[in-house]
């Protein structure tokens, strides 16, 4: 019998509550859609994950600011090269384990697996870079708003063909 | 750019209409497999990515056949959220996560 992945299987019993609550809030919209132009073996691959991932180099995610307003996420988001390694990256995400992503980038942002599949001509290449954003955003205009048209014109530059958007 | 999602909360991510949606099993922290566990990261890749090139319709969903081995309550943080502390002293204040009815006014609704 084919798998269903269970949405509810890692949440507990107020947030199985909230997520149900959520998903009677929306409403069905228009789907946008890209059809895949050229096969994957010919597409220049980006990833993008919501673990609030940032360059031990780069400015950190907003953390203190979640903490004096719980209600808060910071909207920002961060590059990580195609080069990066688990030791250059802390994981700034409050709402998760960030040891897991910082013994090992890719349980979070898969950029050595994306390497491998790339040497493999399972997709054409890497993207030179990657992305990060944080996940808990329960008021997201800023992030739709600045982040999101910035991190497409990267994407765009980049030559960018498919994007894969891995949770955290 | 052509897009597809990863999730683990699936029902949720369809909700919001996604073009491709894969949907996986794993917990929050390690959707893409456990820390070390190169082949087991790399076949879930493979498989978001043979998702993308084959699914032809928008909306289209898949869910992978990975079984995650382990305790629903795995990994944690090492403290709670924020908002999670905050709701322990102002339980009153969760109707309004209930209905992205944020204070000052914030974006939540739609």
């Amino acid at each position: 019998m084919a798998k269903i992945v269970d949405s509810y299987r890692f949440l507990d019993g107020i947030t199985k509550r909230l997520i149900r609550s959520w998903i009677n809030l929306e409403t069905p919209r228009e789907i946008p859609w890209t059809p895949l132009a050229n096969p994957l073996s010919d597409c220049t691959v980006a990833l993008i994950s919501t673990g609030g991932i940032a360059l031990k180099t780069d400015r950190p995610f907003d953390q203190e600011g979640e903490r004096r307003n719980p209600w808060w996420g910071d909207p920002s988001y961060r590059i990580i090269p195609k080069t990066a390694k688990s030791e250059d990256i802390h994981v700034y995400h409050m709402h998760i384990d960030p040891r897991l992503g910082e013994q090992d980038l890719n349980c979070l942002l898969p950029i050595e697996r994306l390497e491998e599949l790339a040497e493999l001509r399972k997709v054409g290449r890497a993207a030179q870079s990657h992305y990060s954003f944080m996940g808990y955003l329960l008021d997201p205009r800023e992030f739709l708003e600045k982040s999101i048209p910035a991190i497409i014109g990267h994407l765009r530059a980049d030559a960018v063909d498919v994007v894969v958007l891995v949770p955290a | 750019m052509t897009t597809i999602a990863l999730s683990n909360v699936p029902d949720l991510t369809m909700a919001v209409s996604v073009p491709r949606l894969a949907g996986i099993e794993h917990p929050f922290g390690q959707i893409m497999g456990r820390p070390g566990d190169r082949d087991g990261q790399r076949a879930v890749l493979t498989a978001v990515l043979e998702a993308l090139e084959e699914m032809k319709v928008p909306g289209s969903i898949r869910h992978l056949p990975f079984e995650w081995t382990g305790p629903e309550k795995e990994a944690q943080p090492p403290e709670p959220p924020p908002l999670v502390g905050y709701l322990k002293w102002h339980p009153w204040e969760l109707p309004r996560l209930f209905s992205r009815d944020l204070p000052g006014g914030q974006a939540g609704k739609r």
